[in-house]
């Protein structure tokens, strides 16, 4: 039921996503005689709608994987190294690398990336558990190292920012091609391992005592979680809250067993990506501006009514 | 697989750092009592127990759990033999009793098996025979501690494993809870033959409730035997260090002792 109407609010921001923007062509247009109006809808917004569903799905679903593997409501893409891993792969290979023109290149990239984060973060948290804090540790690293590649290059400053922002602007058919495989192997994977997220989400001596191996299953959940935000941040960059929100939101309406949130959390985080980049276009600001601002404030609602994070 | 001492330990030994917590501990659990691990602060029997669930690895020596090394043992075989109520308690925000009794069927159903939303007849029995069914659609967070450790109780019980560990069950809860719980772990004990280990503080517990009691001394096994056999005031001034009088062990297993301060 209130799926449903996670799902209806789903279809109306995709109709009011496609139809935005500089001519007053819609969905209808597809279907209408008007080549250009056909080619503006086909050819610019469906694949920028797609990206952004994508994108914005496999935010939702790395964060509530992130948030059950190491038991921090607020752990999420960007504060556990995988999310500014990516970026810093994206933008070492579009400076670096020249590969910028590449989505597969650029996806590739910003995989290893994320895993290189997520691996630098297992590493420095080790068996502590101490992933938030941390974790902002190497996000830090990690965003020094990208804003270190920018000041080599300052002439790629603008062409980089866009994944530093996160941003659908320009998002074509090339960039869909590889993100859409990530979102269904990591939707599949995680939605197999729901059952091992319930155990792991409790606590490591519960999930030993009743017989779940903690290292190998954390690891799978965590390297399904940097595979899906590495091919978010591949085709978007690094859009900000909607890891850490998009949970939060799946939670409250379908309860903390992973086999439904998991789902759940992958449609909140497209509607947020999709919504925020109607509105984005809208007023003219990248979709990572709009779930900046908003999500700030939307955390602190949700912080204030649950009394923390903890 | 009932074997006739289910668990032991062989010359374990435990170290953190450059403290041996477990200098050299030898046990056996026979089948179908209750022993209970007993000691200061810092003497190890926390450490014992872990050991004895296989959370810790033991630098050296062996656990043998139903006649097999439990090195050799995979973490999902180990659960179907022992079922563990570990000490803390993290509660999932609105996971209900009868979702997280069902997290103790892992070991049997496996990762793929935890998907489905199959009525098990083991959890139904688990949350009858511990008296939690009527809350078992209620979120686990919104119950009292007393009725949350017999929730925990119910999902070793899930496990239905011939042996279950029990790290310090009273703690946090009041006297009357304590009792619950304990009084409800000896009726499961003679109900379903379990062979139970627990860590326990009071002394008059262990008394009253168990058949043997292991009492450890700087990480090596202190005394080991019957409650009235054993506990006596040299057994309050070697384990506990403090100066006390037993008053009376009667067949009921019920011991009072009267503690003076040096």
């Amino acid at each position: 039921m209130r799926i449903g109407g996670l799902g209806v609010l789903l279809v109306v921001a995709c109709f009011a996503h496609i139809s935005v923007g500089s001519t007053g062509a819609g969905l209808l247009a597809l279907f209408g005689d008007d080549a250009g109006a056909r080619m503006v809808v086909w050819e610019l917004r469906a694949p920028r709608l797609l990206v952004g569903l994508c994108a914005g799905a496999c935010l939702g679903l790395a964060g509530a994987i992130l948030q059950a593997a190491v038991r921090n409501r607020l752990a999420s893409p960007e504060i556990t190294g995988v999310g500014s891993g990516a970026v810093l792969g994206a933008v070492a290979a579009s400076t670096v690398g020249g590969l910028a023109a590449q989505p597969a290149a650029m996806a590739g990239a910003a995989l290893v990336g994320g895993l290189v984060g997520g691996g630098l973060l297992w590493v420095v948290a080790g068996r502590s558990g101490d992933v938030a804090v941390r974790g902002v540790v190497v996000s830090a690293v990690l965003v020094g190292g990208t804003l270190l590649l920018l000041t080599a290059k300052p002439q790629l400053a603008g062409a980089v920012s866009r994944w530093l922002l996160g941003s659908l602007a320009g998002r074509t058919w090339e960039h869909l091609a590889p993100l859409w495989p990530v979102l269904v192997v990591a939707l599949v994977v995680a939605c197999g391992l729901a059952g091992v997220m319930d155990v792991l989400a409790v606590d490591d001596d519960h999930a030993h005592a009743v017989g779940l191996a903690v290292v190998p299953w954390r690891t799978a959940a965590l390297v399904t979680a940097a595979l899906a935000t590495a091919g978010a941040v591949a085709a978007v960059g690094a859009t900000a809250f909607v890891g850490l929100l998009a949970p939060h939101a799946a939670r409250a309406l379908v309860g903390p067993l992973h086999r439904r949130l998991l789902p759940t959390a992958a449609l909140a985080g497209a509607l947020s990506v999709v919504a925020a980049d109607a509105l984005g276009q809208v007023v003219g600001v990248p979709a990572g501006a709009v779930t900046a601002l908003l999500g700030a404030g939307v955390l602190v609602v949700v912080a204030r009514r649950t009394g923390g994070f903890g | 697989m009932i074997a006739e001492v289910p668990l032991s330990a062989r010359g374990v030994r435990v170290r953190f750092g450059e403290r041996e917590v477990l200098a050299g501990v030898d046990i056996d659990v026979r089948s179908g009592e209750w022993v209970s691990l007993l000691g200061r602060n810092g003497s190890g029997k926390t450490t014992l127990l872990r050991v004895l669930a296989g959370l810790l690895r033991p630098d050296q020596g062996a656990v043998l759990l139903g006649g097999d090394p439990m090195a050799g043992l995979g973490r999902r075989e180990v659960a179907r033999r022992l079922a563990l109520l570990p000490q803390s308690a993290p509660v999932v925000a609105g996971l209900t009793v009868r979702q997280f009794v069902r997290q103790g069927r892992y070991a049997a159903r496996g990762p793929l098996g935890m998907l489905a939303d199959t009525d098990d007849p083991h959890v139904r029995e688990a949350l009858r025979a511990t008296g939690v069914d009527e809350w078992a659609d209620s979120p686990l967070d919104r119950l009292s501690g007393g009725q949350r450790q017999r929730v925990r109780l119910a999902l070793a019980l899930a496990q239905d494993a011939p042996v279950l560990l029990l790290d310090e069950p009273t703690t946090f809860l009041d006297l009357r809870h304590q009792v619950e719980v304990l009084e409800l772990v000896r009726a499961l004990q003679h109900e379903r033959g379990l062979t139970v280990v627990s860590v326990l503080h009071d002394l008059a517990q262990a008394a009253r409730y168990t058949d043997r009691v292991v009492a450890l001394r700087d990480g090596v096994v202190h005394a080991d035997g019957e409650p009235g056999d054993i506990v006596d005031s040299q057994f309050l001034r070697a384990v506990y260090g403090v100066s006390g009088e037993v008053l009376q062990i009667t067949t009921n297993g019920l011991l009072k002792t009267i503690v003076v301060p040096d």
